[in-house]
């Protein structure tokens, strides 16, 4: 028995926006690191989704979303010349992260727009629920 | 919800079942005019209510057992516990509204005339 509806579809998108987030977190927080233990430096993490079927007893059966994968961000980073630190090259040149700030930031804003919106969704399932019990006062 | 959800749930059951199936054992008691029959039930009123009340009670420990595991830092889903905890009180308001027709129809029936 689910008395808010399509709450668990809506969990779902809850829980694949904040693990979104997590992985943004995860990209800033590694936007210097030069040393990682498969060696080199950090790569940025890109975050896919896939939907999945919910069956629901006595309803049309919805998708929700789920996380796909988290793969690594291919592209190279920038090299910078620095042969004072301990990560530098022969040539004196360090690898830095292929993270970018200004794509971080875009992506922050989005995860946490679809959790607002995902969020909404949940107070107003929660809103006619109520009023649906206020028939007959 | 602490407060709730410490109420046991046998509370309820004994509330609300016992003065039901009295009311059903004494009512079959008048002879029936010919062609008037009573509805047989395929499952009693006061057993509806149980569950509808057993139901209730699961939902609020479920929320309850959700919200401990996010407080002691089992769970990092903080939306599960406030939507589990927002079925339960969505669950209890629909029971206290199923409690207050049966009392209103119970009073509807107390105010006939005689």
């Amino acid at each position: 028995m689910n008395l808010i509806s399509g709450v668990d579809i809506t969990s779902g998108a809850l829980t694949a926006q904040k693990i979104r987030l997590d992985i943004v977190a995860q990209n800033i927080a590694n936007a210097q690191t030069t040393r990682t233990p498969e060696g080199g430096p950090y790569q940025r993490k890109i975050i896919s989704f896939e939907n999945e079927l919910v069956k629901r007893a006595g309803g049309a059966s919805l998708e929700t979303v789920n996380v796909a994968s988290i793969t690594n961000d291919k592209s190279p980073g920038q090299a910078v010349y620095n042969p004072q630190h301990p990560d530098a090259g022969p040539d004196g040149t360090v690898m830095m992260p292929n993270v970018n700030l200004a794509f971080e930031m875009v992506d922050l804003i989005t995860a946490s727009r679809a959790y607002e919106a995902n969020l909404s969704v949940v107070k107003n399932a929660r809103t006619l629920a109520m009023k649906a019990l206020e028939i007959g006062k | 919800m602490s407060i709730i959800g410490s109420i046991p749930s046998s509370a309820f059951n004994t509330l609300s079942a016992n003065p039901l199936e009295a009311v059903q054992k004494t009512k079959m008691a008048a002879p029936m005019p010919d062609g008037v029959r009573l509805a047989q039930p395929t499952e009693s009123f006061g057993s509806m209510l149980d569950g509808l009340v057993t139901n209730v009670s699961g939902k609020q420990t479920q929320a309850n057992a959700i919200t401990q595991q996010v407080l002691l830092g089992e769970n990092d889903q903080l939306h599960q516990s406030v939507i589990a905890m927002q079925e339960a009180s969505v669950a209890f308001s629909l029971m206290v509204e199923v409690r207050n027709k049966l009392v209103e129809s119970y009073q509807e029936l107390m105010r006939m005339q005689v």
